[in-house]
């Protein structure tokens, strides 16, 4: 089970990072809409539509990466005091009726949404440039593949938290900064205090 | 049972669920999906391939059309349809470009100079490191508007310098929480776009209208972090020569210069472009987002590791953002669908209240919720079933959402979840106890209200700036 | 006597893709209040604005899925799946009126055209009237004075369908919204002008608060109509005296509108010159010829499409046969209108 844990969050961890240098793509790309729009008076046709393509695309593709990190928010006032075993307890049951459905239908009701999209080749209304939108409605597809994949390894970190009273963290490779600091502070209490 | 009764239980389950602990996303995307099967059950049209089966088809495809009528509901293609409804949302697209603007300036190795500048240029005035301290707050806290960061870099900053001035640690942590908050109020601020997205309010008329507010209640700060230090001088001590060095004046401008300027330089570009109309928020924020890295990359501060965090910070935090929009997207269809908006506007009107009586009554709740939840939260989940009675009412949704960034202000402050607390209380000295950060808070949360009122009485200072700019 | 236990009616889902303010929520409401009572209570609709349960523009894509059972729309807004869906209302203009093109859609093989691009082209289960024939729609909103083709250029201009097409090929750069999204985007100056419909949605959304010169007179949307949209499923379903209310109930409502349009586009436009400090002109002749052009060039490239051709070719052939019937016998109205309210038509 950890062994497919580790997978998922890799996976997820992958395509996350992969599609959040759009970013950078975004603010090269509405910058250079803002420079010939407003210096050379002639704006793109594509330029909004790009830009939420790539918005839409960024935290559709980083769902499952934010999912696997407990990067979604949650109203954890109470959830916070329990032991990690009641956690996962009440975790497990509401990933099954609460996650998965949702997830499924992103699979195969986004499936439905974006085939009709390909087969007329649909573009955006939003401008006459004819940007395609039919690759963005497959996103949704992507997304809920991942996010599915996700939520099995969470429904594991469940099953073994019940087991063993503990949660596996997911492998961090960036920090908020006030996690950052805070965990140094921390450490530099205790070995203060040995 | 009738539908707009089950709405309302809809609305009551979720509101118990909320605290079951589970990512709120899912849980909105659940209620929507399980209510909404209720809403669109219609078995002659889900059970319609299974009803016109051919008398010889094979028992594997009776069973087989039969089961695929369970998942034959509409409400998955609903589902689906507001998901593609918050991905193609225009708006929204600001919210990752200021994220990573400011994720790039808190890594930039700009808060220190900032604070010290600044600590110098105050020297003077009563309370000096404490003014220092809430200016730098509000200024940085501005440019990135993560509160979290805020607090914290300032908490190893300020706070222990202002600990070994001698003032008082809980006058001290309260500077640094309610400082550090200001960033989710003043524009440009995600809280506010955030609201422009549930609220259909023009977002650079909100940016208009908070900027007055948002300054009203740095002044109201100032006032009493100033006057404490007069009133209680053994509060806020002043600091000892030796504690701020004399500076010959040509060295601060210099300071000033390479510090502050440059700060408040992107911070003024960005929101003056989208004041006077010469760029929509998104592409202001795109030029925030560049300037940003041209500023880290002058101090020196742009390397590899810091731009690749501050990438995946902010597809973290756009995806949390965003998935709960596609959550509460679900929701609020099928809550209308189900006629739910109808009951709760007849029944708040059924309640004969006056505007003002509304006005207190939401704004409390709004403040109740802000002791348990999050910003993001309420605005997206709880603000929305506010704002059909505003019209009734005769409530502008402009001046009502300065007044819930306002009130926001004390969701980071109150607990049991007081984020900026327990930031600084995580990487304050272990002597600084919880109980007088708290304590420290409390005359920032009167200081919160009493703007509120100030809002109230004098709506000019919501209306002025939105008519200048944009007319009634 | 015992009274009839009343049979609970049959409930559809209606969505339009305008805000609850604009008056074309209203219009919307003269359709299903018409139905309703010819129903005698068997079929009531249950009426929502844009967004209550899907977006303004999503509304064809919920009626084929069945999350709507109806929508109250104009095609343009779907144009984004194949640019003939535009030829429905927003189509170039060959001389005909709102009026003649909508006798296409009943008497000039429009509808079966119709059917062929929404059910056999897309395979979508839905099917489609065309209602209240609009007044021509005005060339929109300005924030300055515009007398050329060489004033517009550049300017980021709010249309719907094809009209986006030809204002590109004038120079704009143009962006696709709904009607309620349009004064935001002048706020935030994602657009510099904009067009909706008509004085009366375009006061009701505050245009005059964002633009003070209102330019009347355009062949970019000459001749559009409301589009009323029925999930096939639901449709079918109905008992076949309930299908016909739906459909004339539509014919009725284009009267309904019609009229309550006359009345207050009219008192909306004073209000536009009289209160808001609005400026009226009608649009630079040089400008229209422009757009003629343009619709003739524009053409060719369009029509590579085999639908879109065949579609095309209908709608001139239908012009060409009625238009000048109403053209070549109709009195000069303005003479008349001169006569008895002199002075006043001066802009
Ligand atoms: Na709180
Ligand atoms: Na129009």
């Amino acid at each position: 089970m950890i062994g497919f844990i580790r997978f998922a969050d890799n996976l997820s961890a992958w395509f996350g990072k992969a599609f959040a240098w759009l970013i950078i793509l975004m603010s090269v790309g509405t910058g250079y809409e803002v420079f010939v729009r407003y210096v050379l008076n002639s704006p793109t046709a594509w330029a909004l539509d790009v830009s939420f393509i790539m918005y839409g695309t960024l935290f559709m593709m980083g769902g499952a990466y934010t999912l696997s990190r407990g990067g979604h928010v949650r109203g954890d006032f109470l959830y916070r005091l329990w032991k990690p075993r009641t956690q996962a307890k009440v975790d497990l049951v509401l990933y099954l009726i609460f996650f998965f459905p949702g997830v499924t239908a992103l699979i195969l009701a986004g499936w439905k949404y974006a085939a009709r999209s390909w087969q007329y080749g649909e573009v955006s209304v939003n401008s006459p440039a004819g940007v395609p939108i039919y690759q963005f409605k497959t996103v949704i597809v992507a997304a809920g593949i991942l996010l599915f994949i996700q939520g099995i390894a969470q429904v594991m970190r469940c099953i073994i938290a019940i087991r063993t009273n503990k949660w596996i963290e997911a492998e961090e490779d960036v920090f908020e900064t006030e996690d950052l600091l805070m965990e140094q502070a921390s450490r530099a209490e205790k070995d203060s205090h040995p | 049972m009738t539908d707009p009764q089950v709405a309302l239980m809809m609305l009551g389950l979720f509101i118990v669920f909320v605290f079951l602990g589970f990512p709120i996303a899912f849980t909105l995307m659940a209620m929507g999906i399980g209510f909404g099967y209720y809403a669109y059950f219609d078995a002659r049209r889900m059970w319609r391939d299974f009803d016109r089966l051919d008398e010889a088809a094979g028992t594997w495809d009776q069973w087989s059309t039969w089961f695929e009528g369970f998942f034959n509901n509409r409400i998955f293609d609903l589902f689906v349809n507001q998901t593609f409804t918050v991905m193609s949302n225009e708006v929204l697209t600001a919210v990752p470009l200021f994220l990573f603007m400011g994720y790039i300036v808190e890594r930039a190795n700009i808060v220190d100079r900032l604070f010290s500048t600044l600590n110098i240029a105050s020297k003077n005035v009563p309370g000096s490191l404490g003014v220092a301290a809430l200016i730098t707050c509000a200024l940085f806290a501005t440019a990135t508007g993560i509160v979290g960061a805020v607090v914290t870099l300032m908490g190893l900053l300020a706070l222990p310098a202002m600990l070994k001035a001698r003032y008082k640690p809980s006058f001290a942590s309260g500077i640094i929480c309610a400082g550090g908050t200001l960033g989710i109020l003043i524009p440009p601020s995600i809280m506010l776009i955030v609201y422009a997205a549930a609220s259909n309010v023009s977002i650079v008329r909100l940016y208009a209208g908070a900027l007055l507010p948002g300054l009203t209640l740095v002044g109201l700060y100032l006032v009493y972090v100033v006057g404490r230090a007069i009133l209680q001088p053994s509060s806020a001590p002043r600091p000892s020569a030796d504690e701020v060095p004399d500076v010959p004046l040509g060295k601060l401008l210099v300071m000033i210069l390479t510090s502050f300027l440059p700060l408040a330089f992107l911070i003024l570009s960005v929101l003056g472009s989208i004041l006077f109309g010469l760029a929509t928020p998104t592409e202001a924020a795109s030029i925030g987002a560049l300037g940003g890295m041209l500023l880290a990359f002058l101090y020196r501060a742009m390397t590899w590791q810091r731009l690749r965090e501050s990438v995946y910070l902010t597809v973290r935090t756009t995806a949390m953002v965003c998935w709960l929009f596609v959550g509460s997207y679900t929701f609020s269809a099928v809550f209308s669908y189900l006629g739910g908006e109808h009951v709760i506007s007849e029944f708040v009107q059924g309640m004969n209240l006056t505007p003002i009586q509304f006005l207190i009554m939401a704004q409390f709740i709004i403040f109740l919720l802000g002791w348990p939840l999050e910003w993001s939260e309420i605005i997206i989940i709880f603000v929305p079933i506010f704002l059909p009675l505003l019209a009734y009412f005769e409530i502008d949704p402009l001046f009502f959402g300065i007044l819930v960034a306002l009130n926001l202000q004390t969701s980071f402050l109150t607990p049991p979840m007081a984020m900026s607390a327990y930031y600084l209380k995580g990487i304050a000295p272990p002597e600084v106890r919880l109980t007088q950060i708290f304590a420290g808070v409390m005359p920032f949360l009167f200081c919160v209200i009493v703007s509120m009122v100030l809002m109230y009485v004098f709506p000019e200072i919501v209306f002025y700036l939105p008519e200048l700019f944009y007319g009634g | 006597a015992p009274a009839v236990l009343a049979q609970a009616p049959i409930v559809l889902k209606m969505q339009t893709s305008w805000s609850a303010s604009n008056i074309w929520q209203e219009f919307a409401q003269d359709y299903v209040n018409r139905v309703e009572e010819m129903s005698g209570g068997r079929l009531k609709i249950d009426l929502l604005p844009a967004g209550a349960v899907v977006a303004a523009f999503q509304v064809m894509d919920a009626v084929n899925d069945g999350i709507l059972d109806a929508a109250h729309s104009v095609s343009a807004y779907w144009y984004g799946k194949n640019k003939a869906a535009s030829l429905f209302g927003t189509g170039p203009v060959f001389g005909a009126s709102s009026t003649a093109m909508l006798g296409w859609f009943y008497e000039g093989g429009g509808a079966e055209l119709y059917r062929e691009l929404t059910q056999d082209i897309m395979g979508l289960d839905v099917i489609g009237f065309l209602g209240f024939p609009m007044f021509a729609q005005p060339f929109g909103w300005f924030k300055g004075e515009v007398n050329s083709v060489a004033d517009i250029e550049g300017f980021k201009y709010r249309t719907v369908g094809l009209a986006a097409d030809l204002f590109q090929s004038m120079g704009m750069s143009v962006a696709q919204l709904p009607g309620g999204e349009i004064v935001p985007a002048m706020e935030r100056g994602v657009i510099d002008a904009f067009e909706f419909n008509n004085p009366s949605s375009d006061k009701d959304f505050g245009a005059q608060d964002v633009a003070k010169n209102y330019y009347l007179s355009s062949y970019h949307q000459a001749a559009e109509q409301f589009e009323f949209l029925f999930n096939r499923f639901s449709f079918e379903d109905l008992d076949p005296d309930l299908q016909a209310i739906l459909k004339y109930g539509v014919e009725a409502s284009a009267t309904a509108n019609t009229s309550k349009a006359m009345r207050r586009y009219s008192a909306d436009l004073q209000w536009l010159q009289n209160e808001a400090g609005v400026t009226v002109r009608r649009t630079p002749k040089e400008i229209l010829d422009a757009q003629i052009n343009a619709w003739s060039e524009l053409l060719p490239g369009l029509e590579e499409d085999d639908f879109f051709k065949r579609c095309v070719a209908s709608q001139r052939e239908w012009a060409e046969q009625v238009a000048f019937y109403e053209l070549m016998n109709a009195p000069d109205y303005a003479l008349a209108y001169e006569h008895f309210f002199p002075g006043k038509l001066k802009l």
